[in-house]
């Protein structure tokens, strides 16, 4: 009996079936961490100002400049109209009893118009994301430098109707290469990388590791890059879906190009497509590579821009790069489902 | 010599080099770095030892081959699959029986490599605080990281401080001209420049065109909280002090 022939779930050109969502940072993307603080509440509002000033110099919020020191209290019916931060409980540790006056020796700060101090937790660190900053918020106002691009990227609104049609043409790009790679044999598995200045397609490959076991796709990749720029290591010529196209020789001889050949590393601003989520070994290769931006697809196991690791933003290494996810997630990850049916029907016959 | 990261003492249990190994090996590597460096690249000797026979051999291929994952482990261990090939030898147990003899820890992505080829043991002289994947960055050796083949045992701190010399007087030889290090003072004071004229973030400057990690960090630190917020409006000559910015960046 003949298999049915697959068939794509909606139009090909359906740039509305997916959203790129951004891989943030692990500080951008972590939960809002707490601290326990001492605050007061302050029943006369006209002590508001001589209170701030006195208790800056007697406990400045020197790391903790992102809280405002004094907060309103919405609910109605309140006792007192605000409330001042005095410190954090780990600053004063030898509080046995808490009171204004073990709080706040006399000589210091009037106690005019305090109420008693109770322990709130604040915010430990900025906020760097909307969402953050919206909890953070809940439990103490904070102050919030806003990364507008953050915040469109995390509503999914970041690229426009035009980008995302470039960016599905070039996903299905990969995902040709994926199957024309699975026909060979190998994992299901594609990727393109492409100059978004001219936007062109400067390589496109598939995972090869039937061959060799380290020639995943974006290894592939990288090395058509290299040869399209002169250099590169391995012959890929047996694949005919594993192609590159060097940029000089359809584009003018122009300022930008000389200045492209002059810098060091080959994958300066370019951006990768692959299918999913790369390996340890791909995502460093790619930081290696200097590479510009990575889309994937759908996340893998032991994926390393998100799942297991995020090196686009790993502290401590020297390149930074930006990552989304979600580009042509449901044909990605059918192109992972018919991989796995591909490997058991090989390991049944 | 420190034996460190004997942890996963299960899986290397039945296969790992004595000491007597690690100084004979080691001993060439050194010798191949040093080679190196007489020859103006990068001091990093590599060596794949199987059965006691080198079956592969690396030195940092970057530049000729203009693609940045040439280090000289990956340059190793495709002699060693070249040699499994020739040999007419299984890849997967040639790989479970062998050792890799390094002067520096492996990258992250060498160390990748080397877990999804099941290399069971890596001897390296000196850390790697830049890209190092055996724990200086991450610990790709150890990690949780199912489908990345096995995870490996390091011996390292072999001769550690002859690899750091070794690495320090090539990038001595690298920056020859004294013009460098004016530059160099100047890049210092500009994150301070920069907070004290411009609102912009040179952090985010620096994220894409710095190319050396420790002046990322140093700018970190040079950041003084106190100066936060604090801001003149220079107009005209904010796009200039932009300009000399990324030219002395882009200089070092």
């Amino acid at each position: 009996m003949e298999p049915q022939p697959k068939r794509l779930k909606g139009s090909q050109f359906a740039t509305d079936a997916w959203v790129a969502y951004p891989v943030l940072s692990e500080e951008q993307s972590q939960e809002v961490e707490l601290m326990e603080a001492f605050a007061v509440p302050i029943v006369n509002k006209k002590e508001t100002s001589r209170l701030v000033r006195e208790l800056n110099s007697l406990y400045p919020l020197n790391d903790l400049q992102h809280l405002k020191r004094v907060r309103a209290c919405k609910e109605k019916g309140s006792p007192h109209p605000l409330e001042v931060l005095v410190c954090l409980v780990s600053e004063a540790p030898h509080m046995k009893l808490l009171s204004l006056h073990s709080l706040l020796p006399s000589g210091d700060v009037r106690h005019d118009g305090l109420g008693d101090p109770f322990v709130v937790r604040v915010p430990a660190r900025p906020p760097l994301t909307r969402p953050q900053f919206e909890l953070a918020s809940k439990h103490w106002p904070t102050s919030f430098h806003e990364d507008k691009q953050v915040t469109v990227a995390l509503r999914g609104e970041l690229f426009s109707s035009p980008q995302k049609a470039a960016m599905h043409m070039y996903m299905m790009s990969a995902i040709a290469a994926a199957k024309a790679g699975g026909e060979m044999g190998m994992e299901v598995v594609g990727a393109v990388v492409v100059n978004p200045e001219t936007q062109t397609v400067i390589a496109m490959g598939h995972d090869c590791r039937g061959d060799h076991p380290l020639h995943h796709a974006v290894i592939v990749c990288i090395d058509l890059v290299a040869r399209s720029q002169g250099g590169g290591f391995y012959s890929f010529d047996r694949y005919p879906a594993c192609r590159f196209t060097s940029e000089a020789s359809d584009t003018l001889e122009n300022v930008a190009d000389a200045e492209r050949r002059s810098q060091p590393y080959i994958c300066t601003g370019y951006d990768l497509y692959v299918t999913r989520e790369p390996c340890v070994m791909c995502a460093m290769a790619l930081l290696h590579s200097r590479i510009g931006r990575v889309f994937y697809g759908t996340t893998s196991a032991d994926g390393a821009l998100g799942t297991k690791f995020k090196i686009h933003s790993q502290r401590d290494l020297n390149h930074r790069f930006e990552v989304y996810k979600g580009v042509l997630s449901n044909q990605c990850e059918n192109l992972m489902r018919s991989g796995d049916n591909i490997q058991r029907l090989q390991e049944h016959s | 010599m420190g034996t460190q990261g004997g942890r996963e003492a299960t899986s290397a249990e039945n296969f790992c080099p004595c000491d007597d190994d690690i100084e004979k090996w080691m001993a060439k590597a050194f010798d191949m770095a040093r080679e190196a460096l007489e020859n103006g690249e990068v001091p990093v000797g590599c060596l794949m030892v199987y059965n006691d026979e080198v079956v592969g051999k690396g030195r940092n291929e970057v530049n000729e081959t203009k693609n940045a994952t040439r280090h000289a482990e990956m340059v190793a261990l495709d002699q060693l699959l070249d040699w499994c090939h020739r040999s007419k030898q299984d890849v997967q147990s040639v790989c479970e029986q062998s050792a890799l003899y390094v002067t520096v820890e492996p990258c992250i992505m060498c160390a990748a490599a080397l877990r999804l080829l099941n290399v069971p043991v890596v001897v390296f002289g000196c850390r790697n605080e830049r890209f190092g994947g055996c724990g200086s960055v991450l610990d790709v050796s150890s990690a949780d990281l199912p489908q990345t083949g096995a995870t490996f045992k390091c011996v390292s701190g072999h001769r550690a401080e002859e690899a750091v010399e070794m690495l320090k007087s090539f990038y001595k030889q690298e920056n020859p001209n004294g013009d460098s290090s004016f530059l160099l003072s100047l890049f210092f004071c500009l994150p301070i420049l920069h907070h004290l004229f411009l609102s912009q973030d040179l952090a985010a400057i620096f994220k894409r065109s710095c190319p050396l990690a420790p002046l990322t960090k140093s700018h970190q630190t040079w950041y003084p909280g106190s100066l936060e917020g604090v801001h003149f409006p220079l107009g005209p000559f904010k796009s200039a002090i932009l300009d000399f910015e990324l030219i002395c960046i882009m200089t070092i």
